[in-house]
């Protein structure tokens, strides 16, 4: 029984992270219809393979200014910030990315 | 309300581009580096002067922009507009040579500095705005030299890639940031967050619902608000940064006092530092150096 439950404890983490990234996906929907004034209606159907940066079809269209305050949004929502010397853009690319971006800073502490 | 870019906005060739954006005036520049720096410059002033008349349509915006700033007409009118064609070229010379110089041997090129004090007073992230003033490019490396603050400086595309190597040069704590992508914004704010310092140029248009119309020189003209959004995000004051070149051949650097934005004030500011430019460009018109009709610069 033991060993089936040690068998079972990736399977029950991987669920883990994904219910996690699930609900911060979620968190990035209600930043983006009371930040950025996106139609609800319109984010309740994004879904993480949605692209963020304008540019790209069938993306969201954001310019600078919408990153810029989609970053604030995650800093209050999340208590994270972001002052990386690291190039953040890939992280930005879609709500799946970013969600599983702000993810692992969570579980970094 | 804010007039529409023409049908050629987005493409390669934007409406800011001039003739002057070519790699064949970037070698002849390189090329005369060797020459003493007084010969240099007059020799660079002689060929502006020329090319000023292989420029019409540059020629005409600039003529149009300097009657409004200075009221002036005919003869005088004219002088002044070539001489914006010689001291862009003095400017640009110095843009591959006089600027590639360690911080220490720039400022024997310099004859005064007023205002630094203001940066050296202030703490943590600045973003600076200049403009197409004079040499942009010394008075960001200036102030990075001035403000020990790692300095990180936005930049359009270039329209031709080949430029690219002639105008950016990283390097003395400066930094050049290509505004090629809108995610550019996140290593903006990242570096704000980081106390370290951004410097943008705020006089020209980008032709999308980010512009903002204001009054200059008595006619609404659109500037972006952007850098003011990126300040008013990150809570850090505004610096306009000027460097102008004299006709002693040495440059004065000026450092406006700081502008503290909140939100809700990012047009205000907009406002306050457009008129900073407006005194300096009637103080210097034959220095603020766009090719385009400011006022419209979407038209035909």
């Amino acid at each position: 029984m033991v060993q089936l439950l040690q068998h079972l404890e990736p399977i029950r983490g991987l669920r883990r992270a994904s219910t996690e990234t699930q609900k911060v996906l979620d968190d990035l929907k209600v930043i983006l219809a009371e930040r950025l004034r996106f139609d609800t209606a319109r984010v309740a159907i994004l879904t993480a393979e949605t692209s963020l940066p304008k540019g790209i079809a069938g993306s969201l269209g954001l310019d600078s200014l919408d990153f810029i305050e989609i970053s604030l949004g995650i800093e209050d929502r999340f208590g994270l910030v972001m002052d990386e010397r690291e190039d953040l853009a890939p992280h930005f690319q879609s709500l799946g990315t970013l969600a599983g971006y702000i993810t692992g800073r969570l579980n970094d502490g | 309300m804010i007039p529409s870019p023409a049908a050629g906005q987005g493409q390669r060739v934007r409406w800011y581009a001039h003739g002057y954006n070519r790699a064949e005036f970037y070698r002849l520049a390189a090329a005369i580096t060797w020459l003493p720096r007084a010969l240099r410059l007059r020799l660079a002033g002689g060929v502006g002067r020329l090319v000023a008349s292989l420029m019409p349509r540059e020629r005409a915006a600039v003529r149009k922009t300097l009657s409004v700033v200075t009221g002036s007409t005919g003869r005088e009118l004219d002088a002044l507009t070539a001489r914006l064609f010689s001291e862009y070229a003095m400017c640009f010379s110095d843009l591959l040579s006089t600027n590639r110089e360690p911080p220490a041997r720039l400022m024997a090129h310099v004859r005064s500095v007023s205002g630094v004090g203001h940066v050296d007073r202030l703490e943590g992230a600045v973003v600076c705005v200049t403009a197409h003033v004079g040499n942009w490019d010394m008075a960001g490396r200036l102030l990075a030299s001035a403000s020990a603050r790692p300095t990180h400086v936005v930049v359009a595309v270039e329209e031709a890639i080949g430029l690219e190597r002639w105008v950016r040069r990283d390097g003395d704590g400066v930094r050049f940031v290509s505004r090629s992508t809108p995610t550019v914004a996140l290593t903006l704010m990242a570096a704000l967050r980081r106390g370290e310092a951004v410097a943008m140029q705020g006089d020209r248009a980008l032709g999308n619902s980010r512009d903002v119309a204001v009054t200059f020189f008595g006619r609404p003209a659109p500037f972006p608000i952007g850098p003011f959004r990126l300040a008013s995000a990150a809570r850090v004051p505004i610096v306009g940064a000027f460097c102008t070149l004299g006709s002693h051949g040495r440059y004065d650097m000026t450092v406006c006092p700081p502008l503290v934005i909140s939100p809700g004030s990012e047009e205000d500011t907009l406002r306050q530092w457009v008129g900073e430019l407006e005194s300096l460009v009637r103080e210097r018109p034959t220095q603020w150096f766009n090719f385009f009709n400011i006022w419209n610069p979407f038209e035909g």
